[in-house]
């Protein structure tokens, strides 16, 4: 107890002294503020790379029938140039910004968990790497960022190259569940007193909307992934049609991913524009309830148009409208969206900064992106224009006209407020126009190279197309692209240096980040400012429409001290853990397990290391619950999304076999009902458990978490005689889609009762060690949520896959 | 503060006439052999009717939005004496520009659902010809049932007539595209997809394959020869006719081809029957050869029999390690199969 007593008079101290120095403290730091400068940095390397791995396919593409590089490399460049820029550079550049400024935005000290939050940068820094070191052993991946089967099989791409791409993306998920987990419970949880959801800042409801997506689709792409790989590894079935699988699963599992990506990518941009062009408009955001709710709907309709992406693969005529129609009512709330942001402008008396300059150029070119977006939303014409150069300039004008502008509109905007220096505005003028010059000198020829038939993704073309001297423009434009990021890149380096110093609002800023000084103390606010209403600090500064300033509310200290979260290795080593498992799978199954108690250990220290840690017992927040709590639920209803996955594809091959066995004639239902009933009875004894620790009754508890995981145990136990009879029977992973599907969904529900388990027994030593009081009992109530969900999750499976015939 | 261009309306008119000039000079034609805007079939011109709609409500919008913002951008340009005026919103206007865009939503959905079921449930007409395409890495297989005639990359049909194009997958995705006669569809491995379509004038349309599959997936080109009725007639003729005997340099070409790996992969009508690789039968009639890359000439030929991967990136058939004279007179062989 003395030791976490000392440790939290450290962080007392902590708050008033500064900032730690030096490499261990950016490897071992949980602030915010350094996890977002840490993200800004690895994603514009990444977008480096991304953008010279862009320019030499613009040299190759320069000239008809040109030698710069061979087809193979070709094809790897563009795989990887898609994959960087949407994982590495794009996503990240937007985390940068969700962590350094959403918790300044909504008045907290940090998120809501710090450790969590340097894990998902750990693991995002390392998952990057490792796509790319494959590079290194020669095999990078190229079977395109959509990664389509059968090419992805192993029968035709042998090599390891998919394999990388497959295991980073798996490790890059990951990290992006895990963030946007941590963020939803910031958000809803660790808002400043009077910030109630509709006073929001724009920029972070956006991100709010971005964190449910990304929550949420990726658990379909992760599922598709596995997939894959358990084909490409174990000889499974899920992609093969001689046994009777079907090559467009895969199609469905990326694009209901793929499409929430999209959002995903550009509603960071939004909602950053939606700061920038009231600010510098020095008006309020026109209709911001509006702006809100179209951004919530463009997220949920962009759950429902997957398949606009796979109009050329014959779904049929139906399916064909009813993805149309869904796509194009897309374009009703992001119309609105650019018609609120011109309704800002107009009465404004605009301040012309180049963050302003991003902002408007987002307006103008994400208009173009998304009109040209309309155009394949009608799948006769998208028939003609997929896969070709017009999607190409169309979702280029979508991602660098709108998030790239968008993200570089927040760059200009929030520099001041990160560094404490302005960016020069001159020569970000300059680098503005060049990128306007160059991007649209790039990509608007691509509408008419698309439009006289030059298909995507090939690595030389013949004359006599008509298609050399807009391939010409394009890549001359390419360049002028590159030279203006170098511009930008200057700036920053000159500006680090000798910028002139900001003062902490620059811009007369409207929201809370600008109440604090450039840069702001490792706690953020030396009291958490109140909030009555949106655009709060501009009223106080100049009054409300009429005039009328209201008197500041005085800040409330915080009641028990501020206590910022103490420094932890931890999260590198689970990271390190993870890549080195993935690194295993392509080198040596000892490598597997050593990366596997890697993890094991990491996350076990990192779960203990601050037990008991004052600062983590009351964590309850704005919408009454602890941040915990909030979290697993999140977190479960991911799982959802991803058990739903794999249940749908069970129901999608049942029947679908082209040899047996087949479930009736294996299946043992009536021990199956009695493992069950085993895991039904242990969600009792978990209820018990929780009930005794809540009462402080130390011998109950303790007998009924063992308890618990006592029966989750017999369920293992009877999974592994199930599983050995059924491999006895002749039923195997490999013996037929039946058993790939019947194997990877028990099996990843038994791993789900394993991990269960082991949280278990971590609880009952705790317990017997003295460690699990009254104030402990959330931890005892996330655990056993996670429990029961296990627990209805194996309901469903047990009826869906034993019982329905 | 700075005296740099700071005026995007001026700099955007600028950067406008430049590339209209550009595109004026180098004359930015929309009737490549490749285009999509040229409507040689049926089925393209009910795309075009879409496609057109489409685009002028899009340039309507899209100017609307450039002009407002331009207009935005001169006149609250902060300046003394401009005040910015605190508005928070609009009701009315903001409903007004909810439903405006649902209203052209309308104008497309409407053309666009009429030509999705047009163009895709009606069933294939009587006299329908249809031809089985078959998308290999990296080469096209077209197989007429019908008629019982087999080549390779390219295709001939009668003008006039409907045509089916019915996929089959044999190894992974590939899509077929032949834009002046129609949008694209996809060959799924275990799937079934058609195309139907009437070519409406004679001619040699390009196609491509338009879905990443692989190394040489830029090298999977291929024509659709539309024929007059009775040109077609004597081109199936031609093909169902059996393979010519060679002479000269080709007798001992087809010796060569008859005893080597060839004839694990090709079929030459009463020599081999292999299926991997295309039908050689009537080989010397395609001008074009290795899927649209090459005229069918006997220099470019024995190039290609020496080292086939060396001319097309991943190519299946491999290097038979062939000297230069047997690859000659391979190529004389197949050349002469007219």
């Amino acid at each position: 107890m003395a030791t976490h007593e000392a440790a939290l008079l450290r962080h007392e101290h902590a708050v008033h002294a500064p900032a730690a120095t030096g490499v261990w403290s950016w490897i071992t730091t949980v602030d915010h503020k350094r996890i977002g400068i840490l993200y800004g940095v690895t994603a514009l390397t990444f977008f480096a790379v991304g953008g010279i791995e862009a320019l030499i396919i613009r040299l190759q593409l320069a000239r008809p029938n040109s030698t710069v590089v061979s087809a193979e490399t070709f094809n790897a460049l563009f795989t990887m140039h898609g994959t960087t820029m949407v994982f590495l550079a794009i996503m990240p550049f937007g985390s940068a910004f969700f962590n350094y400024m959403l918790p300044l935005m909504i008045g907290a000290r940090d998120v809501a968990f710090p450790r969590l939050n340097a894990l998902s940068y750990w693991i995002f820094l390392l998952g990057g790497l490792f796509i790319n070191a494959s590079f290194l052993v020669g095999a990078p991946p190229d079977g395109g960022w959509f990664g389509y089967t059968s090419l992805t099989l192993r029968q035709y791409s042998p090599g390891p190259n998919i394999d990388f791409w497959l295991l980073g993306l798996q490790i890059l998920g990951a990290s992006s569940v895990m963030a946007g987990v941590n963020f939803i419970a910031t958000i809803l949880n660790m808002r400043a007193p009077g910030l109630t959801l509709m006073r929001m800042p724009v920029f972070v409801w956006m991100s709010l909307v971005v964190q449910f997506l990304i929550v949420l689709a990726f658990p379909p792409i992760t599922i598709g992934l596995v997939f894959l790989m358990f084909d490409r590894f174990f000889g499974t079935h899920f992609y093969d049609v001689a046994a009777g699988g079907n090559v467009l699963l895969w199609q469905h599992l990326f694009w209901i991913f793929g499409h929430p990506e999209v959002y995903i990518l550009i509603l960071p941009a939004f909602g950053i524009v939606s700061e920038v062009l009231p600010t510098f408009a020095r008006k309020p955001l026109f209709g911001a309830p509006v702006v809100i709710y179209s951004g919530i709907l463009i997220g949920f309709f962009g759950f429902g148009v997957w398949a606009h992406h796979m109009f050329a693969a014959g779904m049929g005529p139906v399916a064909d409208a009813a993805f149309s129609i869904g796509t194009m009512l897309i374009a009703i709330p992001t119309g609105v969206k650019i018609f609120n942001w011109l309704a800002t402008l107009w009465g404004g008396s605009i301040r012309p900064t180049v963050a302003f300059h991003y902002a408007a150029g987002l307006v103008a070119l994400f208009t173009v992106g998304g009109l040209s977006g309309i155009m394949h939303s009608s799948p006769p014409v998208d028939l003609q224009q997929t896969d070709t150069y017009f999607v190409v300039a169309h979702f280029h004008y979508v991602l660098i006209g709108g998030s790239l502008f968008g993200l570089l509109a927040g760059a200009y905007y929030w520099w001041p407020k990160i560094t404490g220096r302005f960016l020069d505005e001159r020569l970000g003028r300059v680098q503005f126009w060049l990128l306007v010059a160059g991007f649209n000198l790039t990509f608007f020829p691509q509408h008419y190279l698309g439009a006289i038939g030059m298909p995507r993704r090939i690595y030389t073309y013949g004359p006599g197309r008509g298609w050399e001297f807009w391939n010409l423009m394009s890549t001359v434009g390419a360049f002028g692209i590159g030279l203006s990021v170098l511009l930008f890149l200057v700036n920053a380096a000159r500006s680090l240096r000798h910028g002139a110093l900001a003062p902490a609002d620059p811009w007369d800023g409207r929201t809370l980040e600008w109440r604090t000084s450039s840069p702001p103390p490792v706690h953020n606010f030396d009291a958490i400012p109140p909030v009555y209403g949106r655009d709060t600090f501009w009223r106080e500064k100049h009054g409300d429409s009429r005039g009328r300033k209201p008197t500041p509310l005085p800040p409330r200290p915080d009641p028990h001290g501020i206590h910022m979260p103490a420094p932890s290795f931890w999260p590198l080593v689970t990271a390190l853990g993870i890549v080195i498992t993935a690194a295993g799978a392509l080198t040596h199954l000892a490598v597997v397990v050593l990366g596997a108690v890697v993890v094991l250990v990491g996350g076990w220290a990192f779960a203990l290391e601050h037990h008991r840690n004052p600062a983590h017992v009351d964590q309850v927040g704005n919408l009454g619950v602890d941040h915990r709590k909030l979290a697993m639920w999140t977190f479960l209803g991911s799982e959802c999304f991803f058990f739903g996955t794999m249940i749908a594809t069970y129901l999608a091959y049942k029947g679908h076999d082209k040899v047996g066995p087949h479930p009736h004639e294996i299946l043992n239902i009536p021990l199956t009902t009695i493992s069950t009933f085993d895991l039904l009875m242990s969600s009792l004894l978990m209820v018990l458990a929780l009930h005794a620790v809540q009462r402080g009754d130390r011998r109950q508890a303790r007998m009924w978490l063992f308890g618990t995981a006592f029966f989750g145990l017999i369920f293992l136990g009877f999974q592994a005689w199930e599983f050995t009879a059924f491999v006895h029977e002749g039923l195997t992973l490999q013996q037929n889609l039946f058993g790939s599907t019947f194997f990877v969904l028990t099996g990843f529900h038994g791993g789900h009762v394993a991990l269960g388990v082991a949280m278990l027994l971590t609880l009952g030593i705790l317990d017997l060690r003295g460690k699990l009081a009254v104030q402990d009992a959330p931890r005892v109530e996330v655990v056993g949520l996670y429990w029961h969900f296990v627990d209805v999750v194996w309901i469903v499976i047990f009826t869906v896959v034993y019982l329905i015939p | 503060m700075n005296r740099l261009p700071t005026q995007p309306l001026g700099l955007c008119l600028r950067a406008a006439l430049v590339v209209a000039a550009a595109v004026l000079a180098s004359g930015c034609a929309f009737d490549g052999p490749m285009s999509t805007l040229v409507a040689r079939s049926d089925l393209n011109r009910s795309i075009l009717s879409v496609y057109r709609i489409i685009t002028w409500a899009t340039v309507i919008i899209g100017l609307l939005v450039f002009v407002i913002l331009a207009v935005v951008l001169l006149r609250f340009r902060e300046r003394p004496g401009l005040v910015a005026h605190q508005i928070h919103g609009h009701t009315a206007l903001e409903i007004a520009w909810t439903i405006a865009p649902a209203l052209v939503l309308l104008i497309i959905a409407i053309p666009t659902i009429q030509v999705i079921f047009r163009t895709q449930t009606a069933a294939a007409p009587q006299n329908a010809l249809e031809v089985r395409v078959r998308g290999w890495q990296w080469w096209w297989e077209f197989r007429y049932p019908s008629l019982d005639v087999v080549t390779a990359n390219e295709a001939h049909v009668p003008v006039g007539q409907p045509i089916v194009f019915v996929m089959e997958g044999p190894d992974v995705i590939h899509s077929f595209w032949v834009p002046q006669l129609g949008g694209k569809r996809d060959v799924v491995p275990g799937r079934l997809n058609r195309i139907t379509l009437t070519p409406e004038h004679p001619g040699e349309y390009w196609g491509q394959c338009a879905e990443f599959c692989g190394a040489s997936h830029a090298n999977m080109q291929l024509r659709v020869v539309v024929d007059e009725p009775a040109a077609f007639d004597r081109w199936v003729a031609a093909q169902k006719a059996p393979a010519p005997e060679p002479s000269g340099d080709g007798a001992a070409g087809k010796e060569i081809y008859a005893r080597s790996a060839c004839v694990g992969c090709h079929t030459i009508r009463g020599v081999s029957a292999g299926v991997l690789g295309p039908d050689l039968t009537h080989f010397g009639s395609r001008t074009l050869f290795g899927a649209g890359l090459w005229p069918t000439t006997a220099d470019n030929v024995a190039a290609w029999v020496k080292d086939p991967p060396a001319l097309k990136p991943g190519a299946k058939m491999p290097n038979l390690h062939l000297s230069d004279a047997d690859s000659k007179a391979v190529a004389a062989y197949l050349v002469g199969l007219k």
